[in-house]
C-alpha cells in the first residue's frame, strides 16, 4: 500500500469538511483531510483573540492599503483589522464577476467555520416540498424525516443553545438551555408575540452553535463577542474546537495544509474516482492521493470548481456535468432589507455582557395558504441595544460636559434585517475562465448571478413587514433600509451541483454521491437544490453526517 | 533700480533666506508615511482635540495623545484626495481663527477656543466644505480614539476582556454604563 493510499479523503477542512473527517474517522476510516491554505492551530494561533479594543493600532478598522489589497472583501463588513488573516489573498485567487458577486472565503484549516455568522436553524418539510409543489427546479430526494435524526445528532456534538419555542415552521432541536434577551427584546418580543397571536409570527432567542453549558476539551461561552478571531475557550463550533479534535483523537486522521485539489481522478473503468491530484501550494509539486472514498468540501463553488476540472477527457465540462446542471442553480441569501427604530424607556436598564446571538423572527410569508406575489419567505435577525448620550445632544458638542456624557448609557435601538430565499436559477451560474489564471496558474472562476423578480418583489414585504412589526411591538421613529441586493453578501452561497432524484437534471443523488462516480460525495452548499431562509450551515452538517455514514456503509458492503 | 531699493531687496532675500531656516528650525517638521506635518499643525489639532475632550478631574485628550491617534487614522485609514482636503480645510481653519481672533488658535484662551469649535457645531455656520470637513475629522476621530481608549473602557465604562456572563436586564445608576461594543 503505498503512503499516499487512504480509505477516504476529504478535500477541503471547513464546517462540511470537518464533519465528513470526523464521522469518517470515527467509523475507522483512515483518512487525509486536504486543505489548500495554512494550518491554523486551535486558541494557539488566535492571535488577535485576547486582544483589547484599544491595542488594535486602528481599533479594529480598516487602512487604505488593507482596502487595495481586498477589493472584494473591502465590499462590507469582513475587511478589518482584527481577524485579516482568516481572509483569503484575493491577488494570489481572483475570481471573474460576469455580475457583482461578492464572495467571502477563507483558505486555511477549518475554513470558514472559524468565521462563520453561527446561526443554526433546521428545515421544515414545507422547504423540502416547496420545488415540487411550485415547480421551481427539482424536487428534493429527501424528506424532513431523511434528516431528522442527523440535525439531532449534530446539533448534540456541535453544541447548538436555543430555546424550545414550538414554531411550527422552525422545528425545535437537540439545544443547549438559550441565551437570553435583553430586557427591550423581551417586551418587543411579548408585544410583537401578542399582536400576532393569530398570525402565526413569532420573536425568539436565536438558536446559535454558542455552548451555553462545557463540552469535552469546551468551555461554555463567555459572552466576550469576538468569535471570529477564534476563541480560547472553544465555545462556539468551528472544526478546530469540536470535529477535528474528535477525528484525530480516532489515530485515523492525517491533515495536510497547502494541498490544492486540481482534479478527481476518474477511472472509466470502473466508474468511480480513484483518488485526487494535489498541487503543493508551497513547493508548486504535484501528487496524487488515493482512497475508496472522496468527501469534496471544498465550499459551493470551489467544489463546482474541483469538479470542473475533473475528468474532462469524458466529459468536457467535468465530473458531475453530465446534467447539464453543474455550476448553476447559485443561490445565496438576499440580505440588507429590513427596519429599526428607537425604544422609549428603559433608562435605568441596561445588560452586561456581550452577547454573541440576537433575536430570530422566523419565515411566516406564503404559508396557510397565504399567497403573496412572489413565492418563498425570509426571516430576520436582529437585536436591541443601548447607544451613548453624547452623540445625540447637539449643544453639548465639545468640552467637559460633552466629555462626561460620552460615558453615559444613550438611547435604546432595536432593528431587524431580513435573510431572503433564493430561488435555484439555471442561468445563475458559475463557469470555469481559463483566459484568467490564480497565481499558481489554475483557472479560476467567473460567476454570473443576480436576484431576480422574486427577490425584488420579496424585499419590498421584507422592508414594510419589518417596519410595521416593530411600529406595532411599540418601537417609535421605525426607519427601513433596503440596500442593492447582490448575491455572495449573505455569504451563504448554494447549489452548483444539486441533489435531485434524475441524473438527467441533478447532480448528485439522495445520498449526496456523484451520480456519474458514486464514491464521490459532495455534501457542502453546492448540494442544495433549494436554499430556504434559515442560515444553511447546520443543515450541511447534519447531511454530511448522514452522507459520511452512508458512505461507510456502502463501503463495508462493496457498493462502493 | 536705485541703490537704496536694491539693498532693501537683497536685505529681505537675506532675511528671509536668514528666517527660513530658524523658521523650520522653530517648526520642525514631523514625515508620516503619506505627508509631513510641521509642529504647528500637530500643536492645532492636539489643542482643538483638548478642547473637544479637556481635561477635568479626569484625563483629556492631550493626557491620552489622542493627537497621535488622529493622524495615525488619518495617514493610514484616509485616502490621499480626503487628506489634501483635510490640509486644505486645516489652511482655512488657521484663516478663520486670523480672521476672526487675529491671533493663532495656539494663542486663544480656553473660551475663545470653545467658541470658535462650537461655530461648527451650527448647521447652516457658512463655512466650506474643506473647512467643516476639518473640523469633523478631527472631532470625529478625537472622540472615537477617546471611547476607545483603555483609559475611557477601563474607567468610564465597565469593559471586561472575558465578561463570562450576560446579565440581560442591569440596572444603571447616572455615569456607569457597561460597553457592549
Amino acid at each position: 500500500m503505498s503512503t499516499n493510499t487512504y480509505d477516504a479523503i476529504v478535500i477541503g477542512s471547513g464546517i462540511s469538511g470537518g464533519w465528513a473527517a470526523k464521522e469518517l474517522t470515527k467509523n475507522g476510516l483512515k483518512t487525509i483531510m486536504l486543505e489548500r491554505g495554512r494550518d491554523i492551530v486551535h486558541v494557539k494561533d488566535y492571535v488577535n483573540a485576547n486582544k483589547a479594543p484599544w491595542e488594535f493600532p486602528h481599533r479594529g478598522g480598516r487602512t487604505v492599503q488593507m482596502e487595495k489589497d481586498y477589493p472584494v472583501l473591502k465590499r462590507d463588513y469582513p475587511l478589518n483589522e482584527t481577524n485579516l488573516d482568516y481572509w483569503v489573498n484575493e491577488k494570489e485567487s481572483p475570481y471573474v464577476e460576469i455580475k457583482r458577486f461578492d464572495w467571502f472565503r477563507g483558505y486555511h484549516v477549518g475554513g470558514r467555520s472559524l468565521m462563520w455568522g453561527r446561526q443554526s436553524y433546521r428545515w421544515h418539510d414545507v422547504n423540502f416540498e416547496e420545488n415540487a409543489k411550485q415547480g421551481i427546479g427539482v424536487d428534493w430526494p429527501i424528506r424532513y424525516k431523511d434528516l431528522e435524526p442527523w440535525y439531532t445528532y449534530v446539533e448534540g456534538f456541535a453544541g447548538i443553545s436555543g430555546n424550545r419555542d414550538h414554531v411550527e415552521i422552525l422545528p425545535d432541536g437537540n439545544f443547549m438551555p438559550p441565551m437570553e434577551m435583553n430586557c427591550v427584546e423581551k417586551d418587543v418580543a411579548a408585544r410583537m408575540n401578542a399582536y400576532y397571536k393569530d398570525h402565526d409570527r413569532h420573536m425568539i432567542i436565536g438558536r446559535t452553535a454558542n455552548i451555553t453549558k462545557p463540552l469535552p476539551g469546551r468551555t461554555n461561552c463567555q459572552y466576550r463577542n469576538k468569535c471570529w478571531l477564534g476563541c480560547p475557550f472553544g465555545a462556539y463550533f468551528s472544526t478546530q474546537s469540536s470535529t477535528l479534535p474528535a477525528a484525530v483523537a480516532t489515530g485515523n486522521l492525517t491533515v495536510r495544509p497547502w494541498s490544492i485539489v486540481t482534479k478527481i481522478l476518474y477511472d472509466k473503468d470502473t466508474k468511480k474516482a480513484k483518488g485526487v491530484e494535489v498541487l503543493d501550494a508551497q513547493n508548486n509539486k504535484t501528487y496524487e492521493y488515493y482512497a475508496k472514498i472522496i468527501f469534496l468540501n471544498a465550499s459551493t463553488l470551489n467544489s463546482a470548481w474541483v469538479l470542473m476540472n475533473s475528468a474532462t477527457d469524458i466529459w468536457p465540462d467535468g465530473l458531475g456535468s453530465s446534467s447539464g446542471e453543474l455550476g448553476h442553480n447559485l443561490m445565496d441569501h438576499h440580505l440588507g432589507v429590513g427596519a429599526g427604530g428607537t425604544v422609549e424607556g428603559y433608562e435605568d436598564k441596561y445588560y452586561f455582557g456581550r452577547r454573541a446571538n440576537g433575536i430570530y423572527i422566523p419565515r411566516y410569508r406564503n404559508l396557510h395558504n397565504e399567497k403573496r406575489d412572489y413565492i418563498r419567505g425570509f426571516g430576520y435577525q436582529g437585536g436591541a441595544g443601548r447607544e451613548e448620550w453624547g452623540r445625540a445632544i447637539p449643544e453639548m458638542a465639545i468640552g467637559g460636559a460633552f466629555k462626561d456624557a460620552l460615558s453615559e448609557p444613550g438611547e435604546w435601538t432595536m432593528g431587524i434585517g431580513g435573510f431572503g430565499e433564493t430561488l435555484p436559477y439555471h442561468e445563475n451560474r458559475c463557469y470555469l475562465d481559463k483566459n484568467v489564471k490564480d497565481h499558481w496558474g489554475l483557472p479560476v472562476l467567473a460567476i454570473d448571478a443576480t436576484c431576480k423578480d422574486n427577490e425584488l418583489k420579496m424585499r419590498i414585504d421584507m422592508a414594510n413587514d419589518a417596519k410595521e412589526m416593530l411600529e406595532n411591538a411599540g418601537v417609535k421613529n421605525v426607519q427601513t433600509f433596503n440596500s442593492e441586493p447582490v448575491l455572495g453578501r449573505g455569504i451563504h452561497e448554494m447549489g452548483t451541483a444539486r441533489m435531485g432524484r434524475d441524473p438527467k437534471t441533478s447532480v448528485l443523488n439522495e445520498w449526496n454521491q456523484v451520480w456519474d462516480a458514486k464514491n464521490v460525495f459532495v455534501t457542502d452548499g453546492a448540494c442544495m437544490a433549494s436554499a430556504a431562509c434559515q442560515n444553511p450551515s447546520l443543515t450541511y452538517m447534519a447531511l454530511t453526517a448522514r452522507a459520511a455514514n452512508h458512505a461507510f456503509e456502502e463501503l463495508k458492503k462493496g457498493n462502493v | 533700480m536705485d541703490r537704496r531699493t536694491a539693498l532693501k531687496n537683497l536685505a529681505l532675500v537675506i532675511g528671509s533666506a536668514a528666517l527660513l531656516p530658524r523658521c523650520t528650525e522653530h517648526n520642525p517638521v514631523t514625515h508620516f508615511k503619506n505627508f509631513d506635518v510641521t509642529n504647528d499643525q500637530q500643536s492645532l489639532v492636539a489643542d482643538m482635540a483638548e478642547t473637544i475632550i479637556p481635561k477635568t478631574g479626569t484625563p483629556g485628550a492631550k493626557d491620552l495623545m489622542l493627537d497621535q491617534f488622529v493622524w495615525l487614522m488619518l495617514d493610514d485609514c484616509t485616502k490621499k484626495d480626503d487628506q489634501k482636503t483635510f490640509f486644505k480645510g486645516m489652511g482655512e481653519f488657521n484663516d478663520l481663527t486670523k480672521k476672526t481672533y487675529n491671533k493663532s488658535f495656539a494663542d486663544l484662551d480656553k473660551k475663545q477656543k470653545e467658541d470658535l469649535l462650537n461655530t461648527f457645531e451650527k448647521k447652516s455656520n457658512g463655512y466650506s466644505k474643506e473647512l467643516n470637513g476639518f473640523f469633523s475629522t478631527v472631532k470625529g476621530l478625537t472622540v472615537f480614539g477617546y471611547t476607545e481608549s483603555k483609559y475611557f473602557m477601563t474607567k468610564e465604562i465597565v469593559y471586561e476582556l472575558i465578561p463570562g456572563r450576560y446579565n440581560a436586564w442591569l440596572p444603571v445608576k447616572n455615569n456607569i454604563a457597561a460597553k457592549n461594543g
